[in-house]
């Protein structure tokens, strides 16, 4: 049924509803403005602008040049651009599904009703509030540094470590996976919620039945968790490959050393605002938009074939 | 519903209608290109009027500026000033957002690296176009480090000479002496700093590797050639090469601390350098910068030294560098009064007294002289050393080119690539060139 069709039944129905709905808009509008104001004039304009801007060469301080596609045909040969991709993706492709994993053993180890439970999702939560901020980014750098925290601990189990981890190309995009892991807390309290919505009754069943815990995980809690796990994917995704501070700070801005942790965005921004190609940059910004989509399609049609919903 | 889509309609209208202003803001810059335009001086205004300025600097530099600002807004009461500052990352990003948007500060203070990028763009104001500001109490050497294809862009502000810094208090404690540093070698460094590792058995490493541009410059200097000349990149791949070999020689041998050291210690602040922490005894460095390591060391005796060359009795590859300049910007509504404060800044006594040497050595002969006594002992031996590099120096070299601003962060890349020996020195020195090359093309 159709908008106007809609408008005809209530127009029938009263002539009344059809004055309030006046005043109804304009309260919506009115409560839309200040959202409306700061996505046009914050996001869809500044997007509009770049979409222009991917097809100029643009240097911030001269007019910009129409260029066509030459920005994107720069693409196939940047190999800055193709080192990226590639750290981005080993990011995305460790990082997300390990932080997932942890979120959700977390979540169920919580979920078993322990003594002190607010406490331990508070301070669990935690680092998903400060984990992409600047402050834990540079506690990052003191505990994986040469003489940091961790090469402590491996000193007092006996392995003598003087390498910076943050500074060894090999490492480097490791220790930031890590600290990605560690902001768990986000998906770990989407999956207590979503645990608690599995009826009690269901494992009962089981367990008369004579399952066993990991039967019942398998069979009960894994497959009725399904749409809050491809909730958590969707979301982590989207936001891994955007991931930008924790790299900025802990390789000081470079993507260092040697390009290892070389993150798409940190790419971009240092092609904009270091090399001033903000044409090249916002043609860069569009192809992540292009990537992301493209995951994000391939999640929702993935998703027919292992998330149940119940009905 | 006929008022429901019409108002969908307006929305729809507004939100297309600001983004489409929002895209023509985000493109109408530079209105006017370059200031070549032949015409008369501008003159000053009897009206009030408002200059904004910017700067990059630490905690130290913020409020002599704004003293000095004062000064000027006591001789003249119709101007008013706005200064504003940042530390130098944030202060690029800023800078290029604010001239791209436009809103441009009348005057900025400028670095070697990008005056060329921002003058050939069209940014910066031809400082000669005025008559407030006096360049005659300049070495004329180094006003010309002001221009870009011969138009005065940026006045310099002060200079400064590269050298070594030794912390003799940490030699003595090794039991070490400097050996003699006016005729010494690359070699001989080497040996040295090789010593020095020995010596403290790894605690302390000798120095770290040459990695920027103005090191770079008077490397390829000391070998009879120049790092930019034509607008383009001069320095052959041998000897571009034979400076990441360097840096691979000394991380190997130990005089210098592992690649992942460096890399970690890449971009840290000067406090926490292995220098300032007392495991590194000597240090490439800006001799100008004395004063902030001695603080940073807690008052450790530094001894400026100068660098070391092939053989031992090469002259003229040096050249001082201005330590900063002062920049109008093209789009100034008051480029007069602009010029007017950058004269006051640089060749007032006045002026000199309140801001002392925090941007280096003053570049005005005059304002130098009258403060020299009342420097402190490390400002002191910076001013000797610098008036000491007289004999070694030469010609003063091409300033980086537009495009090329980039040119630092691309030494420490390509470094680290050596370091971690993912190219070898030859390999590196070839793409480095290739891309340096292929930014400034990009850029003209």
């Amino acid at each position: 049924m159709s908008l106007a069709e809609l408008q005809k039944l209530s127009t029938r129905s009263g002539g009344a509803r059809v004055k309030q709905e006046t005043p109804d808009n304009k309260a919506a509008l009115f409560f839309l403005g200040p959202w409306l104001v700061g996505a046009v004039a914050l996001t869809i304009g500044p997007m509009a602008a770049s979409l222009y801007l991917a097809f100029t060469d643009y240097n911030l301080l001269q007019d910009p040049r129409w260029i066509g596609l030459a920005n994107f045909e720069r693409m196939l040969e940047d190999d800055r651009l193709h080192k990226s991709i590639e750290v981005t993706f080993t990011y995305v492709a460790f990082g997300v599904p390990a932080q997932l994993a942890v979120a959700l053993l977390l979540a169920i180890a919580l979920d078993r009703g322990m003594r002190g439970l607010p406490f331990y999702r508070s301070a669990f939560y935690l680092p998903s509030l400060l984990g992409a901020s600047v402050a834990i980014a540079v506690l990052w750098r003191l505990i994986f540094g040469s003489e940091g925290l961790f090469n402590s601990i491996l000193g007092t189990l006996g392995i003598d470590s003087s390498t910076s981890w943050i500074a060894n190309p090999d490492t480097a995009l490791w220790t930031i996976v890590m600290l990605h892991v560690w902001t768990f807390g986000s998906p770990m309290v989407i999956f207590l919620a979503g645990l608690r919505q599995i009826p009690r009754e269901y494992y009962e069943a089981a367990s008369t039945d004579g399952a066993s815990p990991l039967r019942q995980f398998r069979s009960i809690t894994l497959p009725l968790l399904t749409p809050i796990i491809f909730f958590n994917l969707v979301l982590a995704i989207i936001n891994s490959f955007q991931a930008f501070t924790q790299a900025f700070v802990v390789s000081g801005g470079t993507g260092g050393p040697s390009d290892s942790t070389l993150f798409y965005t940190l790419y971009l921004y240092q092609e904009g605002f270091g090399a001033f190609r903000m044409g090249y940059a916002s043609a860069l910004a569009w192809l992540l938009v292009v990537i992301v989509g493209a995951f994000t399609v391939i999640n929702f049609w993935a998703s027919r074939f292992w998330v149940h919903y119940d009905d | 519903m006929r008022l429901t889509t019409s108002s969908a309609r307006r929305a729809a209208a507004a939100v297309a209608t600001t983004a489409a202003l929002l895209g023509l803001t985000a493109c109408g810059t530079g209105e006017q290109p370059g200031s070549g335009s032949e015409g008369e001086a501008p003159e000053l205004s009897e009206e009030a009027v408002t200059l904004r300025v910017t700067w990059w600097g630490g905690d130290s530099r913020h409020p002599l500026t704004q003293e000095a600002i004062e000064a000027f807004e006591e001789k003249h009461p119709n101007i008013k000033v706005e200064g504003a500052f940042a530390d130098w990352g944030g202060y690029w990003d800023k800078l290029a957002t604010q001239t791209a948007g436009g809103n441009a500060p009348d005057i900025m203070q400028m670095d070697e690296l990008y005056l060329a990028s921002y003058a050939d763009r069209g940014a910066l104001y031809d400082l000669e176009q005025t008559t407030q500001l006096d360049t005659s109490a300049l070495d004329p050497n180094i006003v010309d480090l002001g221009r870009s294809d011969g138009t005065l862009y940026g006045m310099p502000i002060s200079t400064t000479a590269f050298g070594i810094l030794a912390n003799t208090d940490l030699l003595d404690e090794l039991g070490l002496t400097l050996p003699d540093t006016t005729t010494w070698t690359w070699d001989d460094l080497s040996a040295f700093a090789e010593e020095v590792s020995e010596a403290s058995d790894g605690e302390v490493v000798g120095i770290s590797p040459l990695n920027n541009g103005y090191s770079l410059q008077l490397w390829a200097r000391q070998h009879g050639e120049a790092l930019f000349s034509g607008g383009a990149v001069s320095i052959s791949p041998e000897t571009l090469a034979g400076y990441f070999q360097q840096a691979l020689d000394w991380t190997e041998s130990g005089a210098a601390a592992s690649a992942s050291r460096q890399a970690e210690l890449a971009g840290v602040s000067i406090d926490q350098s292995d220098f300032s922490t007392r495991k590194q005894a000597l240090l490439f460095s800006q001799i100008t910068q004395i004063p902030a390591y001695e603080a940073a060391t807690g008052g450790a005796t530094l001894e400026p030294v100068k660098i070391p060359t092939e053989d031992a009795n090469e002259a003229d590859y040096s050249y001082l560098k201005p330590g900063m300049y002062w920049s109008v910007s093209s789009t100034s509504k008051h480029p007069a009064e602009a010029a007017l404060l950058i004269d006051f800044l640089v060749n007032d006594p006045e002026a000199g007294q309140i801001l002392g040497t925090d941007r280096g050595i003053p570049s005005n002969g005059t304002v130098r002289e009258a403060i020299v006594d009342g420097l402190e002992p490390g400002q002191q031996r910076a001013a000797e050393f610098v008036a000491a590099e007289e004999e070694y120096i030469g010609a003063a070299p091409e300033i980086t080119p537009n495009g090329a601003s980039e040119l630092d962060t691309l030494i420490a890349r390509y470094l680290e690539d050596v370091l971690f020996e993912s190219q070898t020195p030859d390999q590196a020195a070839e793409a480095f060139i290739d891309q340096l090359d292929a930014t400034i093309k990009s850029a003209n």
